[in-house]
């Protein structure tokens, strides 16, 4: 039988000797986990303003890409430009400084990602959504922080799931059928964002709002339900921005 | 040091097959359904367990008569959990796309009985060399059920084999368009869990019939 004083003793030595071994790992790598938490972000930017996989294999062509093709600001509600350190802009803290990260192509905007996040099941899901320069059709949708679970919640950085962004089937005169992109605004322009529905979109004819509509993921009701609301919440705080670019193709 | 002796050499093998954790005492399954997709992150999983198992059963049977009995399942669990966490950053800093796919799986490693099991059960009563090789053995052993179930589950659920390259993975192989011309399908169960089980249960059913073991009735 030990005493009491040495288990306490032998504890507190496994504690201090564990404890050190921790934190000289963690303090050794961190700087490297920092540049992958970056190219990490930067490449969610790229993928869901449609670049081309080839270009985002490495850390440093996902540095270069971003560096060369995109032009990173920040913007209030009122859609003016305002000064900011993009990279340190907590969008689910700040209401009013707004990162937007346009694709530029010959003095031409391409697309508009914007940063979205919110609650999900679990934890904050973080994520872009990107627009055509109508600001209108998506561009494309992608997420790369979250604590849903695995195959559940999960499921919403899955291929298939952000693919329902961008694949609204409608059938052509000639019967074939075509996919475009689902859109954010109703008809009079006003922005409504898109639900994500339980069970699946309705395609049938008489669901005159299906456009607006993607397919939910079975057993992760509450973490679609997060997705709807935030996505509608961080898309109205960009909406005179976004109404800027319509009208004058510019912020 | 009497490595390879006929004794040492069965601490090794004998977890590998007679006495595997997976197939024969059916222990760490949890970890073993979840990251066998894809044959790359079995690979990298059996990395992280051979590490952390290995590791632990010599730090512990360092320490073994040390250890206060009351607190030896505390100490097992935060010398397993500080080598876990350690694996977890390595992987954070140099395999980042990988450490996102296996996400919580690898702390999860923490809980993987296979690995307290071995500490109660054999590092706590042998030397660091016999411990090692226990720790190697056992981790090969599960290495070795998971890279099967995966092998499989990949190559029928999802049409490809893919290798560990330090970014999203090396595809060595795929199914041809033409076969899926021609009428090939995926199973799209194996993707899913049920598929683990029913792949397990198959490596399980194989594996006792190799190692000629029969279960008391």
């Amino acid at each position: 039988m030990y005493s009491n004083n040495y288990t306490l003793f032998f504890v507190f030595i496994v504690t201090v000797v564990l404890g050190t071994m921790l934190s000289f790992t963690k303090d050794s790598v961190k700087d490297l986990q920092d540049q992958n938490l970056k190219a990490d972000v930067q490449k969610t930017i790229l993928r869901s303003l449609n670049f081309d996989e080839s270009l985002l294999l490495s850390n440093e062509s996902i540095e270069q890409t971003f560096k060369n093709s995109i032009d990173a600001k920040c913007v209030n509600v009122e859609g003016e430009i305002v000064d900011c350190n993009i990279e340190e802009v907590d969008i689910e803290k700040n209401v009013d400084t707004l990162p937007i990260y346009i694709r530029m192509d010959n003095d031409k905007v391409q697309g508009i990602a914007l940063p979205i996040a919110g609650k999900g099941l679990w934890s904050t899901i973080y994520g872009y959504i990107a627009l055509n320069p109508d600001t209108d059709s998506v561009l494309g949708i992608q997420f790369y922080k979250h604590g849903e679970t695995p195959g559940l919640g999960g499921e919403v950085e899955k291929k298939w799931f952000t693919d329902n962004f961008v694949n609204h089937p409608i059938e052509r005169p000639d019967g074939e059928i075509q996919y475009v992109p689902k859109r954010i605004r109703d008809k009079s322009g006003k922005i409504i964002s898109i639900k994500v529905v339980k069970g699946g979109v309705d395609y049938s004819k008489t669901n005159n709002a299906s456009i607006h509509q993607v397919d939910g993921i079975s057993g992760a009701t509450v973490t679609a339900d997060g997705v709807t609301d935030f996505l509608l919440e961080d898309l109205l705080r960009y909406e005179k921005t976004l109404d800027k670019i319509r009208d004058y193709g510019t912020i | 040091m009497e490595l390879f002796n006929s004794e040492s050499k069965k601490i090794v093998s004998d977890p590998i097959n007679v006495n595997n954790p997976i197939s024969l005492q059916v222990l760490g399954i949890c970890s073993a359904l979840a990251v066998t997709i894809r044959l790359d992150q079995a690979i990298i999983m059996t990395l992280a367990v051979v590490f952390v198992l290995c590791s632990s059963n010599v730090i512990l049977s360092l320490i073994r008569n040390y250890i206060p009995t009351r607190v030896r399942i505390v100490i097992m669990l935060s010398v397993i959990a500080s080598l876990v966490s350690v694996v977890d950053e390595l992987l954070k800093a140099y395999l980042y796309d990988m450490s996102k796919q296996l996400s919580v799986f690898v702390g999860l490693i923490i809980t993987n009985c296979i690995i307290m099991g071995r500490a109660e059960a054999f590092a706590l009563k042998h030397g660091p060399s016999k411990a090692f090789l226990d720790g190697l053995g056992n981790s090969m052993g599960y290495g070795l059920i998971i890279i099967i179930v995966s092998f499989f589950r990949e190559l029928f659920g999802a049409g490809t084999i893919t290798l560990p390259d330090g970014g999203a993975g090396y595809v060595l192989w795929s199914i041809p368009d033409s076969w899926y011309a021609a009428g090939y399908e995926n199973i799209g169960l194996l993707v899913l869990s049920p598929g683990a089980f029913i792949i397990l249960g198959l490596v399980i059913w194989v594996q006792r019939e190799f190692a000629g073991v029969e279960e008391d009735a």
